[in-house]
């Protein structure tokens, strides 16, 4: 392996409990943990003009860049980091001349997007992509591979980016398991050789639901590539697979638990943990548990619901708001306070004003995790648990769980 | 015009009065006047009449004047505010009775009021008078008095079945005697009481003596080591005040409780059947009112609980025996409050482990059973001749052994399914057959299993001959039916169609004797 001039850095500056804060190095960047990644597409189809189209992501992309069809306005710090996947490229029906025109300059270096300075997560996208010139939009399922996936990473300009991984699903046997952990530990081997001048921070994929599971998945891959390889090489772990179980919360909390386990025996508990596609009110639980990042699209679909959020914990419809308990940027605009009325041209500007607000509250609620962290003791983060995810019902159980688990508990 | 609705008083004392039965409740009104009063020592006698019970109460309380002994004998003319049952029916109950006479000092001023006949004047639609008479004494004589002759219990009511036992869990169970208010005051005031009965009631001792406060039994957090180990384990929460915000307002619960075993459970006092007294209890004044076990969530028990919750919001039916505000925001908040709270005592990891020993300990019984019972089996495996089928799995495990032992027995059981009416696919001399496997060829009649689809039947042994001759004299499912031992076959005939069926009796196949050699 060639040698690198490494540009990460992860560093803890908080503990509470086993929940962290910490700061997240790469290059100039800085970013504060834990935080959350909210998904977005780059590249939906559209040209420069529509600040490459996409619908309501459009919108957040003008948001993103304080474009003057939003109004103008500085909604940079909410996009102190953002998630896209490979995948996303496959979304609409481009042809092989956009797609490549889209690739030809890294995101951030595009004059559009000067505005934009985050953290950019590139995942590696799962199974389907556009191979070669034979796009015509409607069946370009193609499978395809570790280099060509590393090299659309890099052509996009992440800053952070997953080997490409085979993720499980529920109902797989321990066999399907085993042979997609080998496919991904091919994929890692492969991913380590291409990418060993990457100056960004790379992160391996980790999929389980328990303890076994992971420590399985880990040996099947420290078959192939060696352990202290991939604690040198690698700078973080990505937990993967937890989407279909993103409702379980119970199983979710106990995935986590034994994920930091792992890396504890396997020795990568120095790395920070990313949890990929989970947030709303999971969020202020594995924050607890000590995940350093999450990412997630709950703050667009549900604004495409019609969904406006309160808080992390709740959301009411949007025809119901008024509007003036809200004192973040999109509610305080006279503008975007009529769009959200639903008197706007285009659905996009009605509910992508809702997503930008629905983010913004996730990140106002991790500004106060991060506090609650920073501040003395366990106390300060299991009173915000307590007044938060334990009042809802279906949480509560694992909140206690959680709190009793990694805060010190309520009656000791 | 206006009318103003009239009262007749009269009905209305017998009415309350009536609202009371038990002389236990007579106790309960004295204690709590008592303790309003700041006694620090109360004496209660009790002794058994031919006419019902004499009851005395006295007390070195703050003692009455007269406005205090109007609102004692008057109704609807409380004075409390603050102070333990507002409504001042309490003490109405003592019109139930030949004679009340309170003696009580206050400043220097002996009062005496006496009452004769009261519950027979109410009875007559007469209102009972008191005569009141003062006498001067020492400042430093303080205290209240209190004698009901003749008090009238409830009908049915025998003063005989008054335990001091009985009453000892009544007051810790009912009464200020059992008030959880020390555990949230500072410097807590507190009460003697001392109760005697006469011979003739209990006389398995002297008197009673008790505090006004509800004590725990002792913490012990970790598990004992004999055969029940969390039977004794017992912790406690410590008491706790939480702010409750309710639509319309504000309101403060206390929480104190413990959660413990049977044996701990044990050493509390408690009212009634001991099962069901524990779980979650709201309280006013400190005293317990009504169950909430629906606070506890399901998947536990409410019985390893003990939780208090005092709300000074509760509205209690006028006999306290109710809370009467359950309609109310102030209710269903703190009732939220308290879902919530539990829920955190339920998740808490001294609960689960108490839990889970206690699933260890039931666990490990289990495998000592399990140990004495597989004892007696190997002993009769080893003691018996011959290898004996008990049920149907063993049977089949007889045609294996069958067709392993015996030359010229060739019979394999390819398909098992022990639900279905026809258990097994055999494979006989090479042909697939259908057979019913039965320990008795009885159990096949018994069940009613039909015959159409049967080619045999494989049982160890054939049961009460009885039984068969039966099935033969009267028909099977609406057919006739011939068993022939000899030839080993049953004939089945209904609605024109035959059907043959084989008997096979593994008895016959395991004639020469094996003994079982056991594996030790």
């Amino acid at each position: 392996m060639s040698q690198v001039t490494r540009r990460f850095d992860f560093e803890v500056d908080a503990v509470a409990g086993d929940a962290r804060t910490g700061t997240l190095r790469i290059g100039s960047q800085e970013l504060a943990t834990p935080n959350l990644f909210p998904v977005l597409n780059f590249y939906g189809g559209g040209t420069e003009r529509s600040v490459f189209g996409g619908g309501i992501h459009r919108t957040i992309k003008e948001f993103m860049i304080g474009a003057d069809r939003i109004g103008g306005g500085d909604y940079s710090e909410y996009f102190d980091c953002t998630m896209t996947s490979v995948a996303s490229l496959t979304d609409y029906n481009i042809t092989h001349e956009r797609y490549q025109s889209y690739l030809d300059t890294p995101i951030k270096e595009r004059e559009l997007f000067e505005p934009y300075n985050g953290t950019l997560f590139v995942d590696s996208g799962g199974f389907k992509f556009l191979d070669g010139g034979d796009i015509d939009g409607s069946d370009f399922e193609v499978d395809i591979d570790q280099e060509k996936i590393y090299e659309i990473q890099k052509k996009m300009g992440a800053d952070i980016i997953l080997n490409l991984d085979h993720p499980i699903a529920p109902d797989d046997s321990h066999e399907q398991r085993m042979e997609k952990a080998e496919k991904t530990a091919l994929n890692i081997a492969e991913f380590l050789d291409l990418s060993s001048d990457f100056d960004g921070a790379r992160y391996l994929t980790l999929h389980g639901y328990n303890y076994s599971m992971m420590d399985a998945f880990l040996e099947k891959i420290t078959s192939i590539v060696d352990t202290r390889e991939i604690h040198e090489a690698f700078d973080g772990v990505a937990l993967g697979s937890l989407v279909p179980k993103k409702d379980n919360r119970e199983l979710l909390i106990q995935a986590v638990t034994d994920c930091q386990e792992v890396l504890q025996d396997w020795g990568f508990d120095d790395m920070p943990l990313h949890v990929l596609g989970i947030s709303s009110r999971a969020v202020p639980l594995l924050a607890a548990l000590g995940v350093d990042s999450f990412d997630a699209s709950s703050y667009l679909h549900n604004a495409i619901n019609g969904k406006y959020y309160k808080s992390m914990m709740e959301s009411v419809p949007i025809s119901e708001v008024s509007f003036e308990n809200c004192d973040c940027p999109v509610c305080s605009s006279e503008l975007h306070r009529q769009r959200m009325r639903g008197d706007a041209e285009y659905q996009k500007d009605i509910y992508g004003a809702v997503a930008v607000h629905n983010l913004i509250i996730q990140k106002q609620e991790l500004a106060t995790i991060r506090d609650r962290i920073r501040a003395e003791g366990t106390a300060p983060l299991r009173e915000y648990i307590e007044s938060t995810v334990a009042r809802d019902k279906q949480t509560r159980q694992v909140a206690h769980k959680v709190v009793n688990q990694s805060l010190g508990g309520y009656f000791q | 015009m206006k009318k103003a609705p009239k009262v007749n008083e009269v009905n209305e004392f017998l009415e309350i009065a009536s609202d009371f039965e038990d002389p236990l409740e007579v106790i309960r009104e004295s204690l709590s006047n008592s303790y309003d009063a700041e006694a620090s020592e109360i004496e209660i006698t009790i002794r058994s009449r031919p006419q019902g019970s004499d009851i005395i109460i006295e007390d070195d309380g703050n003692g009455m004047n007269e406005r205090d002994l109007e609102s004692f004998f008057d109704l609807g003319n409380s004075q409390k505010t603050d102070s333990i049952g507002y409504k001042g029916h309490g003490t109405k109950i003592f019109y139930k009775s030949d004679r009340i006479v309170v003696n009580t000092a206050k400043n220097g001023v002996n009062r005496r009021a006496v009452m004769d006949n009261p519950w027979e004047k109410l009875n007559r639609q007469e209102l009972p008078e008191y005569e009141l008479t003062k006498a001067d004494v020492r400042d430093e004589n303080q205290g209240t008095r209190i004698k009901i002759t003749n008090f009238r219990s409830g009908e049915g009511f025998d003063p005989e079945s008054l335990t001091y036992n009985k009453i000892h869990h009544y007051l810790k169970w009912k009464t200020i005697a059992g008030s959880t208010a020390h555990f949230f005051e500072d410097n807590p005031r507190e009460m003697d009481i001392r109760v005697d009965l006469g011979e003739e009631i209990d006389d398995t001792r002297d008197e009673l003596v008790t505090t006004s406060r509800l004590e725990f039994p002792d913490e012990q957090l970790e598990p004992s080591d004999d055969e029940f180990p969390a039977e004794r384990m017992c912790k406690h929460y410590e008491p706790r005040e939480i702010e409750v915000e309710y639509d319309g307002g504000m309101t403060t619960v206390q929480i104190v409780g413990m959660v413990g075993g049977k044996a701990a459970r044990n050493e509390l006092p408690t009212h009634g059947r001991h099962s069901v007294q524990f779980g979650v209890w709201f309280a006013k004044d400190h005293i317990k009112v009504e169950q909430i076990n629906e606070t506890i969530s399901h998947d536990n028990e409410f019985i390893h609980f003990f939780f208090i919750v005092n709300c000074q919001d509760l509205e209690l039916s006028a006999n306290r025996e109710t809370i009467r505000n359950k309609s109310n925001p102030v209710f269903r908040a703190v009732r939220d409050e308290v879902e919530f709270y539990m829920s955190k005592v339920t998740q808490d990891p001294w609960f689960k482990n108490y839990l889970e020993i206690r699933r260890e300990g039931k666990l490990k019984r289990r495998a000592r059973t399990q140990e004495s019972s597989l004892q007696d089996r190997r002993k009769s495996v080893t003691e018996r001749e011959r290898f004996e089928p008990s049920n149907r799995a063993e049977v089949l495990l007889a045609v294996e052994r069958a067709s392993q032992q015996q030359a010229g027995f060739s019979l394999q059981v390819e398909d098992y399914q022990p639900d279905a009416d026809i258990q097994a696919i055999v494979r006989h001399q090479g042909k697939l057959r259908n057979a019913a496997i039965h320990h008795q060829l009885t159990e096949h009649f018994k069940n009613e299993s039909p015959l159409e689809h049967i080619d045999l039947i494989i049982y160890w042994e054939q049961g009460d001959p009885t039984k068969l001759n039966e099935v033969e004299r009267t028909g099977y499912i609406g057919g006739e039916i011939e068993i022939d031992h000899d030839s080993g076959s049953i004939t089945y005939q209904r609605d024109g169609d035959s059907s043959y069926i084989e008997l096979l009796s593994l008895t016959d196949v395991f004639k020469p004797k094996t003994k079982a050699i056991a594996d030790d």
